[in-house]
C-alpha cells in the first residue's frame, strides 16, 4: 500500500503559498517523494505539458485567470494527463454548487475543505485501486475499441463488485457512445428496476431521443426535472428534444433557466445564444454570448465562434461600433487558429451591412468566402458552411445561401441537429429554397444509393457496389455515412479477393474524412479495426 | 440584491475561516505525530484539534442552512457503497479520536449500497461523531443497514446516553429548533441532521433521524433513516 504512493508523481496546484504547503506536507507524510507544485492554471497546464503526474490534487479557485475546472478540462480536452492518472478536485463549501453545474469533464473524484492526512491517504487508496481496476476498460476506450471495453467490463461487472453501480452506469454510458441502444436499454432498465435513478431515466431519455422518439423523450425529461429542478443535465436534454420537434422557443425558455441555475457552462449559454438569436430575442442572445466569450477567455474550449455570436447579436441591438470592436477582439484572441479569419470576415460582412456600409460588407464577404475556400481545404466543417449560409441569407444572396444549404443537407442526411437548424435558418431568414422538401429528397436519394450498394455487393458484383459508393463519396465528401459506407465496400471486397495496397490507401482516405469531420462517430472503431486486421495481414503475406 | 451581498459576504468569509481550520488543523496534525516535539500535555493539543473539527462542522452547518433557506442548496443524490464511505468517516475523525483515546470503528455488509449526498450526509457524521466524542467512555462504533425499506445509519458511543428529553421527542421529528431542548448536544447538529434527512426522498418515503439509547453499544444511538 505505501508502495502505490511513494512510486506515484503528484501536482499540487493551488494559489495559497500555505494550502499547498500544508498539503505537500500530507503528502509528504504519506511517503510521497515526487510532488510539484503551481500557483494557477497556467503554472498547471505547463508544468502538465511537460511532465507526465499520476495524480493532481487542484483548488477549483485559483484566483484570476483559470479555475480549477478549467484546468481539468484542458488536461483532459489536450490529454495532458492519461486515463490512468487520477484527478481530484479540491472545494470549498461556496464552490460546490458551481462545480456541481459543469457536465462534460468530470474529476475522479471532490475533496471538500479542510481534510484530514487519514482522509485524503483513504480516498487515494481507494482511487489507485479504483483505477488499477479498470485499466484494460480504460486501454480499450483510449483506442475506441468500444467491444472491448465492454468485453473486459462484463468480466468485472460480473464478479459484483463493491462499485457495482458505477460501472453499470459506465455500461451504460459506452454503449450509449457506441450507439447499442439496445444493450444500454437493457442495463438501465435493470437498474431502473431497483431504485428510480435520475442518470438512468435520463439515459432512456436519450435512447428515446436518438430513436427519433422525440415527444417521449421530451416528457422523460421534463418529469425528471420536475422531481430535481437543480438536475442541470435534464434541461439541456429538454431543450434538444424540443429543437427536434421546431419548438423553438420552448427550448430557449428551457434554456434560460439552466442559465439562471448554473451559470458557468459556455456550451449551454452559445446554445441559448445561438436560439435566441434566431428567435429573434437579441438581448437575451447578447447577454448570452457575451457570458460565454467572458467564461471562455481562460478556457481551452474558446472559440471564434462566441465572438462572432456576440458582435452579431451586438449589431442586431444596433451596437454596430461595439460589435466591430468585438470582431476585432477575435485575431488577437486566436493568433493561430485559421478558422479566426473566417469567422471574422463573416461577421464584418453582417455587421458593415447592417451600417449600411454596401462596399465595407462586399468586401469583407469576399474576404469570408477565400477564407472559406482555404478552411475546406483542411476540413470539411459543417459549422463553416452553415456560417457562411448563415450570413448570405442575411445580406440576402438568396441563391448562394441555397446552394450552400443543400450541398449542407447533402453531408449531413442523417444528421438531425444539423437539418434542424437548417430548417430553422430558412424559417428565420426568409429564404425562399424550401429546406424541408430537399431534405426529404436528398435521403431518399442516398437511401436509394446505399440500398442499390448492398444489393450489389450481396450479388458479388463489388467493383461496381465500389463505384456507386465512390462517386457518392466524392460528390458529398462531408457525408460521413456515405464514405464508411465506401470504405466497408472496398474492405468487403478485400475480405473476399484479399486486400492490395491502394484499396488500403482508399479506404483510410475515408476514415481520415470521417475522422476529422468526427473523431468521435461510433461507427469508426469497427471499420479501423477492421482496416488494421487487413492491413496486417497484408503484409504478413508478402 | 442586498441578499446577494449578504451572502457573498457570509460565503467568503466563511470560505476564508475554514481555510485557516485547515491549515491549524494540518499543523496540528504535525505538531502531535512528530516525535521530536515534546509537548508537556499532549492531551491539550488532541482536544485543540478536537475543538478545530468542531468548530469546522457548524461552519459547515450554518452555511448549508443559510443556502438551504435560500433555495441554493443543490442535493446530488449518488449510489455509494457504505463499507467505503463510513471507512472514509472513520478515516477523516480517527486521529482525533485516538489522541482522546477513543476507539472509533465501522461495520457493516461489505456489498451494502445507498444512496444519498455523500458530502452532505459525512457533515451529519461528522458533527455527529464530534459530538459523540464528548460523551463516548472509550468507544464509538458506526454501521449501517438495511431496515424497512430505509438505510440506516448509527452512530454509537458508550457514554451515559441522551437524556430522556430527547430520545423520542425527535420522532416524528422537528421543523424548527427548540428552545426547550436545551442539553449539551447542541440544537444546531440536531436541526441540521433533520434537515439534511429531509431533503432525501424516494417515492412517498422521506429521510428522518431518530436518538435512542442502548442498542450495539450501551451509551447514545444516533440514527439516520434514509429512503
Amino acid at each position: 500500500m505505501a508502495d502505490d504512493f511513494s512510486t506515484k508523481s503528484y501536482l499540487v496546484i493551488d494559489d495559497f503559498a500555505d494550502m499547498r504547503a500544508a498539503i505537500k506536507g500530507i503528502l509528504i507524510s504519506l511517503g510521497v517523494t515526487r510532488i510539484d507544485q503551481a500557483r494557477n492554471g497556467k503554472e498547471a497546464i505547463t508544468q502538465m505539458q511537460n511532465k507526465r503526474y499520476d495524480v493532481v490534487l487542484c483548488d477549483y479557485n485559483l484566483g484570476p485567470g483559470k479555475d480549477g475546472q478549467q484546468v481539468l478540462e484542458e488536461a483532459r480536452y489536450s490529454s495532458l494527463i492519461g486515463v490512468d492518472s487520477i484527478f481530484i478536485m479540491i472545494t470549498a463549501e461556496n464552490t460546490r454548487e458551481m462545480v456541481m453545474g459543469a457536465v462534460e469533464y468530470a474529476p475522479d473524484s471532490y475533496l471538500a475543505k479542510p481534510f484530514t492526512k487519514d482522509l485524503l491517504r483513504t480516498r487515494l487508496g481507494k482511487l489507485f485501486e479504483r483505477k488499477a481496476h479498470l485499466t484494460q476498460v480504460n486501454q480499450a476506450l483510449m483506442a475506441k475499441n468500444y467491444s472491448a471495453a465492454l468485453q473486459a467490463l462484463d468480466i468485472l461487472i460480473a464478479t459484483k463488485p463493491k462499485n457495482l453501480a458505477e460501472l453499470l452506469k459506465l455500461k451504460a454510458e459506452i454503449c450509449l457512445t457506441a450507439n447499442r441502444l439496445d444493450e444500454a436499454t437493457v442495463i438501465l432498465e435493470q437498474v431502473l428496476g431497483v431504485r428510480e435513478v435520475p442518470w438512468a431515466r435520463l439515459g432512456i431519455g436519450r435512447i428515446l431521443l436518438l430513436k427519433k422518439q422525440f415527444d417521449k423523450a421530451q416528457d422523460i425529461f421534463a418529469q425528471l426535472i420536475e422531481q430535481d429542478p437543480n438536475l442541470i443535465t435534464a434541461y439541456d436534454w429538454l431543450a434538444k428534444a424540443q429543437t427536434a420537434q421546431n419548438r423553438f422557443e420552448e427550448a430557449e425558455e428551457t434554456l434560460r433557466t439552466a442559465v439562471a441555475l448554473s451559470p458557468r457552462g459556455i456550451k449551454r449559454q452559445q446554445t441559448l445564444g445561438d436560439m435566441a438569436s434566431s428567435n429573434g430575442h437579441h438581448e437575451i442572445a447578447e447577454t448570452a454570448y457575451d457570458r460565454a466569450v467572458n467564461l471562455a477567455k481562460h478556457s481551452v474550449l474558446n472559440h471564434p465562434s462566441l465572438f462572432a455570436g456576440l458582435a452579431k447579436s451586438k449589431s442586431a441591438n444596433n451596437k454596430h461600433a461595439e460589435a466591430l470592436k468585438v470582431v476585432g477582439e477575435i485575431a488577437r484572441a486566436f493568433p493561430e487558429q485559421r478558422e479566426a479569419a473566417f469567422y471574422a470576415a463573416s461577421t464584418s460582412a453582417l455587421v458593415k451591412s447592417h451600417q449600411g456600409d454596401k462596399a465595407g460588407a462586399l468586401a469583407a464577404l469576399s474576404e469570408a468566402e477565400q477564407s472559406l475556400a482555404q478552411l475546406s481545404e483542411f476540413s470539411l466543417s459543417s459549422s463553416h458552411a452553415m456560417e457562411m449560409a448563415r450570413t448570405y441569407a442575411r445580406l440576402g444572396e438568396q441563391e448562394k445561401a441555397a446552394k450552400l444549404l443543400h450541398q449542407a443537407i447533402a453531408n449531413n442526411h442523417d444528421e438531425e441537429e444539423i437539418l434542424t437548424e437548417i430548417v430553422q435558418l430558412c424559417r428565420e431568414a426568409s429564404l425562399e429554397y424550401d429546406a424541408e422538401t430537399a431534405i426529404r429528397e436528398i435521403q431518399r436519394g442516398l437511401v436509394k444509393t446505399n440500398n442499390e450498394g448492398v444489393r450489389l455487393i450481396k450479388q458479388g458484383e463489388f467493383d461496381a457496389a465500389i463505384r456507386l459508393l465512390s462517386e457518392a463519396a466524392e460528390e458529398m465528401p462531408g457525408n460521413r455515412t456515405i464514405n464508411l459506407n465506401a470504405a466497408k465496400a472496398i474492405i468487403m471486397k478485400m475480405d473476399k479477393q484479399g486486400a492490395t495496397s491502394g484499396e488500403i490507401q482508399t479506404v483510410r482516405r475515408y476514415v481520415d474524412r470521417v475522422q476529422s469531420l468526427a473523431p468521435n462517430d461510433w461507427r469508426l472503431a469497427d471499420v479501423i479495426a477492421r482496416l488494421r486486421q487487413l492491413a496486417t495481414k497484408g503484409r504478413t503475406d508478402g | 440584491m442586498d441578499n446577494m451581498d449578504f451572502s457573498d459576504i457570509l460565503a467568503s468569509s466563511i470560505h476564508d475561516i475554514k481555510n485557516s481550520l485547515g491549515l491549524i488543523l494540518s499543523s496540528l496534525d504535525d505538531l502531535i505525530v512528530n516525535p521530536d516535539n515534546h509537548l508537556a500535555d499532549p492531551r491539550q493539543a488532541s482536544l485543540l484539534q478536537h475543538e478545530v473539527q468542531r468548530a469546522n462542522s457548524n461552519l459547515i452547518q450554518l452555511l448549508t442552512l443559510y443556502k438551504l433557506g435560500h433555495e441554493q442548496l443543490t442535493v446530488r443524490v449518488t449510489d455509494n457503497n457504505l463499507d467505503d464511505f463510513l471507512e472514509e468517516v472513520v478515516a477523516n475523525s480517527q486521529s482525533v479520536c485516538k489522541a482522546l483515546d477513543l476507539e472509533l470503528s465501522h461495520h457493516c455488509d461489505p456489498s451494502l449500497d445507498g444512496y444519498f449526498d455523500a458530502e452532505l450526509i459525512r457533515g451529519v457524521l461528522d458533527s455527529t461523531i464530534g459530538n459523540a466524542r464528548r460523551y463516548a467512555r472509550r468507544r464509538i462504533e458506526l454501521n449501517a443497514s438495511r431496515e424497512d425499506g430505509f438505510l440506516v445509519i448509527r452512530v454509537e458511543d458508550d457514554g451515559s446516553g441522551f437524556p430522556a428529553a430527547l430520545t423520542g421527542l425527535l420522532d416524528p421529528p422537528p421543523g424548527e429548533p427548540r428552545d426547550e431542548l436545551n442539553s449539551g448536544r447542541t440544537q444546531l447538529g440536531l436541526y441540521f441532521a433533520t434537515r439534511i434527512a429531509q431533503l432525501h426522498r424516494n417515492g412517498d418515503k422521506t429521510g428522518r433521524i431518530r436518538l435512542r439509547n442502548g442498542h450495539h453499544l450501551e451509551g447514545g444511538c444516533f440514527e439516520l433513516w434514509l429512503p
